[in-house]
């Protein structure tokens, strides 16, 4: 029986186990806040924020299922309250919801026929985190949790709150544009396939 | 029987759900389908490369980005005050 252990006792078990399942993902959360806020001052206050909401929620926190996933959703609720309160000063508009009926159109072409040599001759990294951080909100989010931190569809949608079928949408349009803004990179840099020997 | 259902598989639609079948997002039989699929056509192959490796370059970008020091110890001063013994 619970009711036989002393308050402390129980509290100590608890302090124990947030410090052994949620701080490791100290980092991760940082990458996610950042990836969002994509400002280093804001992503600070926001993985503060998180640590302590998740903290004082422990008790909710269900033993055995996907801490990371349960940090990730708490960070992004911070985020978007952070993102409200800025918004009360700078009117965007109804920016999100023009880009969401643009993700479900249907697919665009893909790129391949235009991209296939590049990605054999550049080191793409750098283009592509530049890239990853230009893209909107909608579709950065989706991009980052499954393409970047390898979550599972129905993770990013949990941590997203919205339906798998939007995760897929916004991440293959995010996947698009991410492939065009290489081909930009590419023929800015003189890297286009119509001539290699100058690479 | 078996084979010739996954050979009959239209390259339309195996490039459609390219990124679905990196994702591993499909059903098994979808998957083994494209997979079959993918063993023998020459024009599906190069695309499917070349996705997998736009996913990989992807992923790289992950790195270690670790949370800078100075974040760590706002973190544990914020929970200490909230009564965890860090
Ligand atoms: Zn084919």
């Amino acid at each position: 029986m619970t009711g036989t252990v002393p308050a402390a006792e129980l509290h100590r078990v608890d302090a124990r186990r947030f410090e052994v399942e949620a701080l490791p993902w100290l980092d991760d959360v940082y990458r996610f806040a950042l990836s969002m806020t994509r400002d280093e001052s804001d992503a600070d206050d926001v993985v503060q924020e998180t640590f302590l909401r998740a903290y004082r929620s422990w008790h909710t926190f269900e033993p055995g299922s996907e801490c990371r996933k349960w940090l990730f959703t708490i960070c992004r609720n911070v985020f978007l309250r952070l993102r409200e309160r800025d918004r009360r000063r700078v009117d965007y508009g109804g920016e999100d919801a023009q880009l969401e009926a643009l993700a479900s159109e249907q697919e665009t072409q893909s790129s391949f026929g235009e991209n296939a040599e590049i990605l054999s001759h550049v080191d793409l990294g750098p283009a592509l985190e530049r890239a990853i951080g230009e893209l909107p909100d909608v579709f950065r989010s989706a991009v980052v949790l499954v393409d970047v931190e390898g979550m599972a569809y129905n993770e990013a949608a949990s941590v997203l709150g919205v339906p798998v079928g939007t995760i897929r949408s916004r991440l293959f349009r995010g996947r698009r544009l991410l492939q065009d803004s290489l081909v930009v990179f590419a023929r800015d840099a003189g890297l286009t396939a119509r001539d290699p020997c100058e690479v | 029987m078996y084979l010739t259902e996954t050979v009959a598989m239209d390259c339309y639609d195996v490039v459609r759900q390219l990124w679905d079948f990196l994702d591993g997002e499909l059903t098994d039989e979808s998957m083994d389908a494209i997979r079959a699929h993918l063993a023998q056509c020459r024009q599906c192959y190069p695309q499917f490369d070349f996705e997998r490796t736009f996913l990989d370059a992807l992923a790289a970008t992950r790195r270690e980005h670790p949370a800078p020091n100075m974040v760590r110890r706002k973190v544990l001063a914020k929970l200490r005050t909230a009564g965890l013994d860090v």
